[in-house]
């Protein structure tokens, strides 16, 4: 489901911030419409392109800077895929604490671009918060920095935030500086699974309310699509956690020791998994929404992935409300963030009316169509509405992108 | 500034809430860093978000420039008002909203301190990070314009990473929302470009903060070196180990002399004093401890000294937060500036820095964030004799000289404000400065929103020019303006 280029569309291949820069510029005094790419895994996020002119990639931008490990900062290319950068930079026992989707493909620029993340965004947060710098080209070719190289700095308008979750709607981004983290020493992960909705919410209470300072803190409910199924495949549980600990390895197994310890009487099952299985584990859990149908009988390509947010404490509302929504829906996320994404099965029309009420419901927000058929987000607002940001958020675009070079209208600007 | 205005304004917030008085004045020709006052034409104090946009309303009407104030402890002249403009001051905006802390959350007005946050969440075991040596005075909106940081940010970041959302009023006087209380806002982060921003885009009315959990455990301990290499030295140890305290803060031996005046925290005679504190899972704090104390006796620590409870550690604490307030103790004036430098960096910088201060003659106490070399050098003056406060701006202009060449930055907390805008071009080009004024054109056309601050004057483009004063650093030729 690649965005589909207007067959003329040409590919732009700078090797360096310059030559991305002069592209720009000239693509925009042709008028032309031009979509940057990096690895091109998110390509069909957003809304449908409408007419590309040229793909700007920027696969020739993919040098690490600076790692300046005595900092715990590093400078990177945008087209640095994340995956080489955290094997460079695990050589001084650092990393880029970032799990976004298509983790071993996805590149610096954009992970910046759309903001994603994973489950170590309980821990580290999102790329907006170890973005210390970039370096980004306008449309008009201005090529400038904003932010700085040391992890504490104020001076000047934060641009890397800017353009942080705007698609590649108002600049590219060329490089940026991240601040850095240790590797951990040695973890492990809690696998729990729970037989209520209710028990899931009490256990998020609980482990919010603890001293317990996990490094990921997952839940995935697959079981919304059974029970709106009306039957049970068998085996008591409704939804699964998974709880990571990282630290030095005393450390891990007191705190696996004293989350147990929390979590007993809460749980159906309790399985600690390390070693080998722990990483693989991971990735199939980060995998699990992009990719096998899991308990939905729709094949992948039907099913419309959203994104979403709620209130930590409402999680068992919000999955009540799901139930109720008329379609199978997944739902995986971060316990104690409140975000994750929902994946929707059935037909166009049904998933259509399942945005809409989600848009209309008290218990989740900020609802945004990532995946889904051209025809469902020709019937639905893939964004949402922009509230009262609208009007200076055209304002940003027409100040940095007063031609329209960038994005060909897949938004959010 | 017309009466007709003037009667508005009474007309939206009372006619007390109103000053024009020069007396009545006073009070806002300066934020915390006095050297820079002007008078503004009036200050308006309103009581509700719905006021501030009435006000703010009204300016762009009239084109009357405005600065939104919040409790004025501002460093770098942030808050400094424009001659002929409006003070739009917040202190009135003082209510909290909403403690919410099953989702670890509270709602705030823009005039709540800073430690207001903590107090009220403080019972269920929760406090709010960032902690700006001013916080028990400090307003929350203040930190939002400055992206403030304090003691704590090495592990638990600045105001960026602790705001979810705020309401704001536009230059235009239109409100804005941005985040909220549930994550994921779709689109670019405009909240992190506002947070920072220093006032310049917007009039922030309603913040949303998220709290922390008390963590299980803190450590704290203080170690005296002989030299402020091995001071460095343990800074770059302790993160090379892996370790990322909640803070590592490092005092001179002027600093040490200042706040063992002021508030006897009884620290050791020392060249350098580092405090550092961990904290975390008890099990992790305990381990991690040993080894920082290893790593400070491996560089010959002369003391180490471990708060055995909470008092001591507010005991260590004390002297360090005091020590700005303690300059006073041993010099009549200082002038603070807030430099960057990596952190491996922090040894060779500061010892330029003591080099700059032999030469220069004036006295430099040095109390900072080494863990993330954030340098807060106290340069001491004395007003009386003549030239000396000039003097002491040409030594500060000098060490961001250095900060500059060693990769870091103007300021890591206290903001570029009126104070170090001129500087601006030592860190960013022309193309930059411009496109950080393209986006602030995109908020405030007229540039009506706290002018002259940010960016070098006069403008680039959109920018409306404050009243020209020559600067002691242009005076003595070592800076010009664009």
């Amino acid at each position: 489901m690649a965005t589909p280029a207007t067959p003329k569309a040409a590919l732009l291949q700078p090797q360096t911030p310059e030559a991305l820069a002069a592209a720009l510029r000239a693509a925009s005094a042709q008028k032309q419409s031009i979509v940057i790419r990096g690895a091109g895994t998110k390509m069909d996020w957003g809304r449908p392109a409408g007419r590309i002119d040229a793909f700007l990639e920027t696969r020739g931008l993919h040098k690490i800077l600076a790692h300046a490990h005595g900092d715990l900062t590093a400078t990177i290319e945008a087209g640095a895929s994340l995956a080489d950068v955290n094997a460079a930079l695990a050589t001084h026992g650092q990393w880029l604490p970032l799990d976004p989707a298509f983790a071993d493909r996805a590149t610096i620029g954009g992970l910046l671009a759309t903001n994603d993340s994973g489950p170590l965004r309980h821990r580290y947060g999102t790329p907006r918060d170890l973005v210390i710098g970039v370096q980004i080209a306008t449309a008009d070719g201005t090529l400038a920095k904003a932010g700085g190289q040391v992890v504490k700095n104020v001076a000047g308008y934060d641009l890397g935030k800017l353009v942080t979750g705007s698609f590649g709607s108002l600049a590219a981004i060329t490089s940026a500086t991240f601040k850095l983290s240790p590797l951990p020493k040695a973890s492990k992960t809690l696998v729990v699974s729970v037989d209520s909705d209710a028990r899931l919410g009490e256990i998020v209470r609980q482990m919010m309310a603890s001293q317990l300072e996990p490094l990921a803190f997952e839940f995935s409910s697959g079981t919304v699509a059974r029970s709106f199924q009306g039957r049970d495949r068998g085996g008591p549980e409704r939804a699964a956690l998974l709880i990571k600990f990282a630290s030095l390895p005393t450390v891990v197994d007191a705190q696996v020791a004293q989350a147990r310890a929390l979590l007993q009487p809460l749980a159906a099952s309790i399985d600690v998994v390390d070693g080998d299985a722990e990483p693989a584990l991971w990735r199939e859990h980060n995998a699990r929404m992009w990719a096998a149908p899991c308990a939905l009988s729709a094949p992948v390509e039907n099913v419309a992935i959203v994104r979403a947010s709620w209130l930590p404490s409402a999680v068992t509302t919000a999955l009540a409300e799901l139930v109720t929504m008329g379609a199978p829906i997944d739902l995986v996320g971060r316990a104690a963030v409140g975000a994750g994404l929902l994946r929707i099965g059935g037909d166009t029309a049904t998933q259509a009316r399942v945005i809409a009420r989600l848009r209309q419901s008290a218990s989740v927000g900020n609802i945004v169509v990532l995946r889904g058929s051209d025809a469902l987000k020709a019937a639905v607002d893939v964004w949402g509405p922009m509230g009262d940001r609208e009007r200076l958020l055209a304002s940003l675009k027409h100040a940095l992108d007063p031609r329209n070079t960038l994005n060909a209208g897949r938004g959010p600007l | 500034m017309d009466a007709a205005f003037l009667s508005d304004l009474r007309h939206i917030v009372g006619h007390e809430h109103v000053l024009d008085d020069a007396l009545e004045l006073l009070t806002y020709e300066c934020d915390a860093l006095p050297h820079l006052r002007e008078t503004p034409a009036a200050v308006v104090l309103p009581s509700s978000a719905a006021h501030v946009q009435a006000i703010v309303r009204l300016c762009a009407r009239h084109g009357v420039p405005f600065v939104a104030r919040g409790h004025g402890t501002g460093l770098s002249g942030g808050a400094l008002p424009v001659a002929g403009g409006l003070v739009i001051a917040l202190a009135r905006l003082n209510r909290v909203l909403d403690v919410d802390i099953p989702n670890q959350r509270v709602t705030v007005e823009p005039g709540v301190t800073n430690l207001e946050i903590t107090k009220q969440v403080a019972p269920f075991g929760y406090y709010y990070a960032p902690d700006p040596s001013s916080q028990q005075v400090c307003s929350i909106g203040g930190n939002v314009a400055e992206n403030s940081g304090g003691a704590h940010c090495l592990k638990y970041g600045f105001t960026t990473h602790h705001v979810l959302g705020v309401e704001a009023v536009l230059p235009d006087g239109e409100f804005i929302h941005i985040g909220g209380t549930l994550a994921d806002t779709p689109g670019p982060d405009l909240l992190g470009l506002l947070i920072g921003s220093e006032g310049t885009l917007a009039i922030v009315t309603k913040i949303i903060v998220r709290i922390l959990r008390r963590p299980e455990a803190v450590q704290t301990l203080l170690a005296a070196f002989d030299t402020i290499d091995a001071g460095g030295a343990v800074v770059s140890d302790i993160i090379g180990t892996g370790i990322i305290p909640a803070a590592i803060e490092m005092m001179d031996a002027l600093a040490i002399k200042a706040a063992e005046a002021a508030v006897h925290p009884n620290f050791p005679p020392a060249d350098t004093v580092l405090i550092v504190e961990l904290d975390g899972p008890a099990s992790e704090v305990s381990a991690l401890f040993e080894m920082v104390k290893e790593i400070c006796a491996l560089r010959q620590a002369t003391s180490i000294e471990v708060a055995q409870d909470d008092a001591q550690r507010a005991r260590i604490w004390r002297g360090r937060k005091a020590a700005f307030a303690a300059m006073g103790r041993v010099s009549p004036n200082y002038y603070v500036q807030d430099g960057v430098v990596p952190r491996t960096k922090l040894p060779e910088v500061l010892n330029r820095i003591r080099q700059l201060e032999a030469r220069s003659g004036l006295r430099i106490g040095n109390v900072f964030h080494a863990g993330d070399g954030n340098l807060h050098p106290l340069i001491c003056y004395d007003e009386r004799v003549p030239g000396e406060a000039d003097k002491a701006v040409e030594v500060a202009a000098e060490i961001l000289t250095y900060c500059m060449d060693a990769g870091g930055s103007l300021t890591g907390e206290h903001g570029i404000g009126a104070d170090k805008s001129q500087y601006m071009p030592k860190m960013f080009t022309a193309e930059d400065l411009a496109l950080m004024q393209r986006v602030r054109a995109a908020f405030d056309p007229r540039g009506l929103s706290n002018p002259g601050k940010v960016f070098p004057t006069p403008r680039l483009c959109g920018e409306v020019p404050g009243p020209y004063r020559q600067h002691p650093v242009e005076g003595a030729g070592l800076a010009e303006r664009l």
